[in-house]
């Protein structure tokens, strides 16, 4: 496909005031978001991983302004204009969320339990100004496509298992037509047997309605599964950006090796398993000098915590923030399973 | 393995809880047996009664909602003890509660008290059950702590819930669960409140535990691959009734009940094509006072018959393997 953007985000950056005491005086900041670069070219599903407190819902909502950027610009390409979100008017942003849209995680705090699957389905139609005839015959219209049966527009959020609400929810984001679509976790509070459906139905809909997502996950394989691109994030910071082959296959930064190893294989006799990271993410308040994996990196060295790695371009549109990345060789069996032996001896 | 004898076996267990809206049946008839050192993996969905039967073998749960038999075998050649006849506030049931039969909560941020630092919420377990000196109590209480990988544990002592992270939380759990060298150990899902690597680590440190102690363990969870990298045996459950019972790798390669295989189907692999449709299972769990008589997997099932509206029988398919299914039986 000819790789034309339809979102770009340019050097994004989101600090958190971290106030105390009675005055409320801000003694630092969480560095949510700290200079975050990438493109969402039209029509690809670009993954974004990371463990909590990455940064990477942060990013979502700043991609909406659901947050307030500090930082950068965020350049949608609708199919008149460009806005830039990050400073758009209040206006303008009624058209930038005509083109683009956000599923959040978890369907039982997303819906309001008071209203109706056809109230929660329209809002975003009445809040570009469609009429309510023309909204509920636009509700009938798009509950099938995400697999309901017309008799739910009357149904309350509770009466509804986890999987129906997240097909609310994927409704709501859709009513609109947006090109582009923000799916938070969107999978990560269903049930397994149900969690299969919802990837179906994203990717159904994404081939019939030509869309452009943006996926939120943490669970490694799912995001191997619907994405073009891969984008990982540690403490704020990407650190490593590519497609799906470069990143789990040929992937150049120890923090994404490390993750790939945790992810557990689903068969008995593929036991154990290369690598245990050790330790845990630092508070983002205070990230480590330097390259802020250093502190678990088994290969850090002086530099490493002196020096902080810029985001470089490998080729062929891989880009990794690490010092060492041309010389690491990150094929299986390089890390040393460091925890066994901790534990053994006790 | 030399001694495979069970330390826990649990009889045709029911616990069916009185609510105003009718019945519930969490627990419906399940049967298996623990063995000395080995991991046994009970998984399902929401509403299938992984926790419940967790809770009835601790008698963490009503008296009056459970019925069948748990029978908890002693260290040494004492009786099997039947844990369903003990009074739940008795003192039979503590003595063994936290010191012989040990569990983990799923929720850490949840399952310990706030106001207490978690060095004494370890010595509270410790000195429950074991006759030591303040003194002793805190050094075994520290020597924990450094067990289960807390650095700087002598400082870690004095901290308080919340000035600590998730994992390390799971941590304290785990050494509160161990501190009186548990037989069995029930983890209820330990791992998934935690991010990858995190649950990667304490992963690893129940299954060296349970190598190291020879500790039976008992890991519930609804995520296959924790189950494929941990079990020895396992039990799958929908709607309060076992669907199907075996040893992990036979459970894998060779699943007979209708759910199991679709649940095997719908995850994604390290293999599995990229963007493809994922096989799934139609429709969702119902609610659990609406579950469907007969098999309750009917109204999901893909193989489904007209027998299934009747009780299933079950099948063998070797000395440890069964389906509750009407699939293998002859009209």
């Amino acid at each position: 496909m000819p790789d034309t953007p339809i979102l770009q985000v340019e050097n994004l950056s989101k600090f958190f005031p971290v106030q105390r005491g009675l005055l409320r005086r801000t003694v630092g900041h969480v560095k949510a978001v700290n200079d975050v670069t990438f493109t969402v070219n039209k029509g690809e599903c670009l993954g974004l991983v990371g463990e909590s407190g990455c940064g990477k819902t942060t990013v979502a909502r700043c991609l909406l302004r659901l947050v307030e950027p500090d930082q950068g610009r965020i350049l949608l390409h609708g199919e008149q204009q460009t806005f830039d979100i990050a400073s758009a008017s209040r206006k303008e942003m009624l058209d930038v969320r005509r083109q683009m849209q956000i599923i959040f995680q978890d369907p039982f705090s997303s819906l309001d339990p008071r209203w109706r699957v056809t109230d929660v389905i329209a809002e975003p139609l009445l809040a570009q100004k469609v009429g309510r005839g023309e909204a509920g015959r636009r509700v009938l219209d798009i509950l099938p496509t995400v697999g309901l049966g017309p008799h739910f527009a009357d149904r309350f959020p509770h009466e509804l298992s986890g999987g129906e609400r997240q097909r609310v929810s994927i409704a709501r984001a859709l009513i609109v037509s947006p090109p582009l679509v923000v799916a938070d976790e969107p999978v990560s509070a269903l049930d397994v047997s149900v969690r299969s459906q919802i990837i179906n139905l994203l990717l159904d809909l994404q081939g019939q309605m030509n869309l452009t997502y943006v996926f939120i996950a943490h669970d490694l394989s799912i995001v191997k599964h619907i994405s073009h691109r891969i984008a990982v994030m540690y403490l704020g910071r990407l650190v490593e950006l590519g497609t799906t082959q470069q990143v789990f296959d040929e992937c150049k930064h120890p923090y994404t090796k490390a993750l790939l190893a945790s992810v557990l294989i689903p068969d008995p006799t593929h036991r154990e398993q290369s690598y245990v990271l050790e330790g845990e993410v630092p508070s983002p308040l205070n990230p480590p000098s330097g390259c802020h994996f250093s502190t678990r990196c088994p290969f850090a060295q002086e530099q490493c915590s002196v020096e902080e790695p810029e985001l470089r371009d490998m080729g062929g549109g891989h880009w990794v923030r690490c010092h060492f990345a041309e010389e690491l060789d990150l094929s299986e069996g390089v890390f040393a399973p460091q925890f066994e032996t901790q534990s053994a001896s006790a | 393995m030399p001694d495979s004898q069970p330390i826990l076996e649990v009889h045709d267990l029911h616990v069916h809880f009185k609510m105003l809206a009718g019945i519930v049946r969490a627990v419906d008839g399940v049967d298996f047996s623990v063995e000395r050192g080995r991991c046994l993996g009970i998984v399902g969905e929401s509403g299938c009664g992984k926790s419940v039967t967790a809770r009835s073998i601790l008698r963490l749960l009503p008296s009056s909602d459970t019925s069948g038999q748990i029978l908890y075998h002693p260290a040494g050649d004492d009786e099997p003890i039947d844990l369903v006849s003990l009074d739940a506030k008795g003192d039979a049931i503590r003595a063994i509660r936290g010191k012989d039969i040990a569990m983990i909560f799923q929720e850490p941020m949840t399952s310990l008290t706030p106001v207490y630092t978690i060095g004494e919420q370890i010595m509270e377990s410790i000195r429950q059950h074991q006759d030591l000196s303040e003194e002793e109590a805190k050094d075994l209480a520290i020597s924990m702590l450094n067990k289960v990988g807390i650095p700087d544990a002598e400082r870690r002592f004095g901290d308080f819930p919340h000035q600590m992270s998730g994992g390390m939380r799971q941590r304290v759990m785990i050494a509160i669960a161990l501190c009186c060298e548990p037989r069995v150990l029930i983890a209820d899902e330990p791992t998934t409140a935690l991010d990858v690597t995190i649950q990667a680590q304490i992963l690893r440190l129940i299954r060296s535990l349970q190598q190291n102690l020879d500790m039976s363990v008992i890991m519930i969870t609804h995520d296959l691959a924790v189950i494929a990298q941990l079990a020895d045996f396992v039990v799958v459950m929908y709607l309060g009734q076992m669907a199907e019972k075996a040893p992990v790798v036979e459970l894998f390669q060779d699943p007979k009940h209708p759910y199991t295989q679709a649940l095997l189907r719908s995850i994604v692999r390290p293999d599995t094509p990229p963007r493809e449709q994922l096989h799934s299972i139609s429709g969702s769990v119902p609610d659990p006072r609406n579950a469907p008589s007969g098999c309750r997997f009917r109204n999901r099932c893909p193989s489904v018959h007209d027998r299934c509206v009747e009780d299933p029988p079950v099948v063998e398919f070797g000395p440890q393997h069964s389906a509750t299914c009407w699939l293998y039986v002859d009209d």
